[in-house]
């Protein structure tokens, strides 16, 4: 467990603390209605996890800088922005990956789109944002976080 | 066949990923078990998180008024709001799904979707992943991508809010009421 797990706790632990202290029978009712989303829920991330796990081990790091290729041209921002969104892996993985391919000589407007899309995009909990928000919802942020990934990286490769 | 094809409605993630590790255990079977390998570690890396999630969950359903999170997220929020939320955003941890029951539960409380759009949209923005940022890809890299992200926020949240229209919050206000009104 990380640092941030630990604190994240603490602080959930602290307020339920001060919540039982204010009221026992709100704090109860807090917990079931916690609970109760918690179990409901379970089953559908199990299935989101798996779905990760499944699309990172097909997904190899080598076989998005084969798809990206050199990173040039005027399409790589764009091509980037596809195979950064359907990425699944730790936002950690991208950092190293778009290093490389910056000394492959790969455009800033490239690899910043990368690094943005990787995060940003989220095609793997799109079933999950379907489910809490709607299709519509969802598809339109999906889209909209693309077309925003390509932008941010031509600005990039303007700015630096 | 109807209730076979409401089950299937709410259960395809499960089937779909089910067939996927079929194929991939007949085809492949070590990347198989690499995939439930790194499934499993994911999921254990964010069940803390998840639990946070839905203490806050249910602690903000029972403590916080809805005139509060009305006042100070809601319609009349404006700029104010979205900066709350580019703001909570940022500080947020752990994959987005873990974070969809509050976001729904601030949205049932009278948050605006702008609001909720913001925090979604700063999310990607990764506080512990700053100093790697930095040291593989240097300041000025860094500090434009965080600012354009930050940014973008504020772009996107009432872009999408416009595009999404204006009847698609009512599914949230009708279950939040009809939830107050049961308790």
């Amino acid at each position: 467990m990380s640092a941030t797990d630990l604190a994240i706790l603490g602080v959930a632990g602290g307020l339920l603390a001060v919540s039982w202290f204010a009221s026992r029978a709100k704090t109860t009712a807090a917990l079931k209605i916690g609970s109760k989303q918690f179990a409901n829920t379970l089953m559908f991330f199990v299935a989101i996890f798996a779905a990760i796990g499944l699309l990172e081990a097909l997904v190899t790091p080598a076989q998005i800088q084969s798809v990206l290729g050199s990173g040039q041209g005027v399409f790589a921002p764009l091509m980037a922005a596809l195979v950064g969104g359907l990425a699944a892996g730790p936002p950690a993985a991208v950092y190293p990956l778009g290093k490389y391919l910056l000394a492959q000589h790969a455009s800033t407007a490239a690899v910043g789109t990368l690094l943005i899309a990787w995060v940003a995009v989220g095609t793997i909990s799109l079933p999950a944002e379907i489910r809490f928000f709607g299709a519509r919802f969802a598809l339109t942020r999906w889209g909209a976080t693309i077309v925003m990934s390509v932008l941010a990286g031509l600005a990039m490769g303007w700015v630096l | 066949m109807t209730r076979l094809r409401k089950w299937l409605g709410q259960n395809w993630l499960v089937v779909l990923v089910a067939f996927g590790y079929g194929w991939a255990a007949v085809r492949r079977p070590e990347t198989a078990i690499l995939a439930l390998r790194i499934g499993a570690r994911t999921f254990v890396d964010t069940l803390p998180t998840l639990v946070a999630v839905f203490v806050f969950v249910g602690l903000l359903a029972v403590w916080i008024e809805q005139r509060f999170i009305v006042r100070h997220l809601g319609e009349g929020s404006g700029l104010k709001g979205m900066a709350i939320g580019a703001g909570l955003g940022t500080l947020l941890h752990g994959p987005l799904i873990g974070v969809f029951p509050l976001l729904e539960g601030l949205l049932k409380k009278g948050a605006r979707p702008a609001v909720v759009i913001a925090i979604v949209s700063t999310w990607a923005i990764k506080l512990p992943m700053i100093p790697l940022e930095l040291q593989l890809f240097g300041w000025k890299f860094t500090l434009v991508r965080e600012g354009l992200l930050f940014i973008s926020a504020f772009a996107l949240a009432p872009l999408i809010e416009l595009a999404i229209g204006k009847h698609w919050i009512e599914r949230f206000r009708d279950a939040g009421d009809a939830e107050v009104g049961a308790r």
